[in-house]
């Protein structure tokens, strides 16, 4: 690949999206909350490669993710940059606070869960009494706890916003959101989304979760959902048109502000599970296809964004669906799922989506084996994902405290000897 | 008339049939489901060992083959474990008493560290349906938790769940735990980062990719 003409980063994503050999493998870390890294695997790499001056900033801090620093996504030729760092970009935006390894790190100041007496961490709604999400000694992220609709659906949606904004994902949501309630974020959002494409060439991304399958869960709880598919479709659909609703006002806010400035956006709903996908294909057409459809027409039509969706799991049974609804980029590609092998993947929907992820294995291969086999194994992910477009590198999923530094070089070094082949 | 109701318990079960009022499955509306058809089953003197084991347990181990080979999905596997406990509400007064018996005791819980629990569920809700005593011991499980409960129900096997690579590790302690006082007890471990090396490396007897794995486990050894 090294006689073609040289791309920027965002040449180089945007040639992949489109289906174009780029330059280069181009590579996301740290984009998205689902092609990070998690803090202490963060703070291990900058004390690693000698970066120690770096802070450790948690800005997703339900799975405890690290902000990269521009110093990291350089030195790791990464090509695409989450707008959501444009903010708490100040010192004082953050507090100390340590990592269960004993290393220091920081919370955006807003973040103040509690410490109990066993060592466990809890957040509680505003009366201090409702526990709205937990983290167990011994966990690196945080699970929700409160889960407003569990014994039945309302029989009006009034509360429906209120519900929402106590459940973890966003009370406690990572930047730009954390700003969403205050004066002027939308004009803030823009001019600071400006700043961030004159100063660098790099790919924009926005992560608009937009979820419906997941809002289910989280307002439900999994399994009452899950039933609800087959026993409830009619309260299902019910609750659905009332998330769109709110999915498309904030879409038109999101596209007012950044649809000309920002590359591609980033729904979020996990349809799958290791072992197979949460439900068949019928049921994915009737309750979700139709409303993913009117998501992605929505972004189509009032922005130059490219649509991406974040769902683990095995999903190569809807991702026929899921193209047709729209989506043009699937992560993290959940490569050791049923039914979700590279080549299989590659040869059946290589031509119509991309895949952004599937790199590697982060459990079973990066976490836990030498340098050289995570080398071995990228080098073979990008032999097989990259040919003709199609693919930005990434982890399968979120780099976990387990893995090595050395294991983190050593796959980005794989990278770059494939570019040089 | 009897083996008729058999049979339209185990279908209950397989198809997710709860009770008359529910419309879910379509082609059973109006029909009677699982809870009625116990009643039915009692009152016309049924024993519920009988019930267990030739209404119910057909029915869920239809479930679990159709679950591992992916015809089915948790969606029609929890609608399958609800249907079942309906029937159990009614059955369970005679495992307790005494007069029926189940075919043994598994305990079951997601380890430390980890808050995962469809997964756990799943595999609980497959083996009560096979015939078994579960104790459920929830999430975020420390050794001692299932210690506690193994001294309870002496001859239980256990399960051990996780989610995580970071919480998986936990099994490997809990399991040495467990063996240190109980060195005869029957360890499987399931979830989504394990794996047969897994398995043996950290001394545990049986690793199970799909709940009717573990139920295959328990029906070889403890059964």
């Amino acid at each position: 690949m090294s006689n073609k003409k040289s791309m920027t980063s965002r040449e180089r994503v945007l040639a992949a999206i489109n289906h174009q050999t780029p330059d280069r493998i181009p590579v996301d870390l740290g984009a998205t909350p689902s092609s990070g890294i998690s803090a202490i695997a963060y703070s291990n790499l900058v004390n690693h490669i000698g970066n120690t001056e770096l802070p450790v900033q948690i800005y997703d801090v339900v799975q405890q993710l690290a902000q990269p620093d521009r110093t990291i996504l350089d030195r790791f030729s990464v090509d695409v940059l989450d707008i959501g760092r444009t903010f708490n970009e100040k010192p004082t935006d953050w507090e100390p606070t340590i990592l269960a390894n004993g290393a220091p790190a920081f919370y955006p100041k807003w973040f103040k869960p509690v410490k109990r007496e066993d060592g466990s961490y809890v957040t509680f709604d505003d009366d201090g009494e409702t526990m709205l999400s937990r983290m167990p000694v011994g966990a690196t992220f945080f699970d929700q706890t409160y889960f407003p609709y569990v014994d039945g659906y309302p029989d009006s949606y009034e509360n429906l916003d209120a519900e929402m904004g106590r459940i973890m994902w966003a009370r406690d949501a990572h930047s730009p959101w954390d700003h969403a309630g205050e004066d002027r974020f939308w004009e803030q959002l823009r001019e600071r989304t400006l700043r961030l494409r004159e100063t660098t060439d790099k790919a924009l991304l926005v992560v608009c979760g937009c979820n419906l399958f997941e809002w289910g869960t989280f307002l439900r709880r999994m399994d009452n959902f899950l039933m609800d598919l087959l026993c409830d479709p009619a309260n299902v659909e019910r609750l659905l048109d009332e998330l769109l609703k709110r999915h498309l006002a904030t879409l038109e806010k999101v596209c007012n502000a950044v649809g000309d400035l920002v590359d591609i956006i980033r729904f979020g709903d996990d349809l799958g599970m290791t072992s197979g996908p949460f439900m068949d294909a019928d049921t994915y057409r009737l309750l979700f296809k139709p409303r993913h459809k009117i998501l992605c027409d929505y972004v189509k039509e009032h922005s130059q964004m490219h649509t991406f969706i974040h769902s683990c799991g095995s999903i190569s049974s809807l991702m026929p669906d899921l193209i047709e609804a729209g989506i043009e980029i699937f992560n993290p590609i959940q490569t050791n799922a049923w039914q979700m092998e590279p080549e299989f993947l590659k040869k059946e929907f290589g031509k119509d989506c991309t895949f952004w992820g599937g790199g590697i294995e982060t459990a079973g291969v990066l976490n836990v084996e030498t340098p050289e086999k995570v080398r071995e194994q990228v080098l073979e992910r990008l032999e097989t994902f990259s040919n003709g477009g199609g693919f930005v590198f990434n982890t399968v999923h979120n780099i976990l405290p387990d893995v090595p530094p050395q294991n983190i070089v050593a796959m980005f070094d794989a990278i770059q000897e494939f570019n040089n082949r | 008339m009897k083996d008729e109701l058999l049979k339209k318990l185990s279908a209950c079960v397989e198809f997710g049939k709860t009770n008359k009022a529910a419309l879910y499955p379509p082609q059973m509306k109006g029909e009677d489901g699982a809870d009625e058809i116990t009643s039915q089953l009692l009152d016309v003197g049924v024993g519920a060992q009988e019930i267990l084991t030739e209404g119910l347990m057909p029915g869920m181990e239809k479930v679990g083959i159709k679950f591992r080979e992916n015809k089915i999905f948790v969606p029609q596997v929890l609608m399958s474990a609800k249907a079942m406990g309906m029937s159990m509400v009614h059955l369970k007064p005679f495992f307790t008493s005494g007069a029926a018996k189940q075919k043994g005791t598994f305990i079951i819980g997601t380890v430390q560290g980890d808050l995962h629990d469809i997964g756990k569920n799943l595999v609980a809700m497959m083996v009560e349906g096979s015939g078994y005593k579960v104790i459920d011991l929830g999430t975020d499980c420390l050794a001692e938790k299932y210690i506690a409960a193994i001294k309870e129900n002496p001859g239980a096997a256990v399960g051990l769940s996780a989610l995580l690579t970071t919480t998986m590790v936990n099994m490997e302690q809990i399991t040495k735990d467990i063996k240190a006082v109980f060195p005869e007890t029957l360890v499987t471990i399931g979830g989504a980062p394990v794996n047969d090396d897994f398995c043996l490396k950290i001394g545990a007897d049986n690793y199970s990719a799909d709940p009717q794995g573990v139920v295959d486990f328990l029906n070889t050894k403890i059964a």
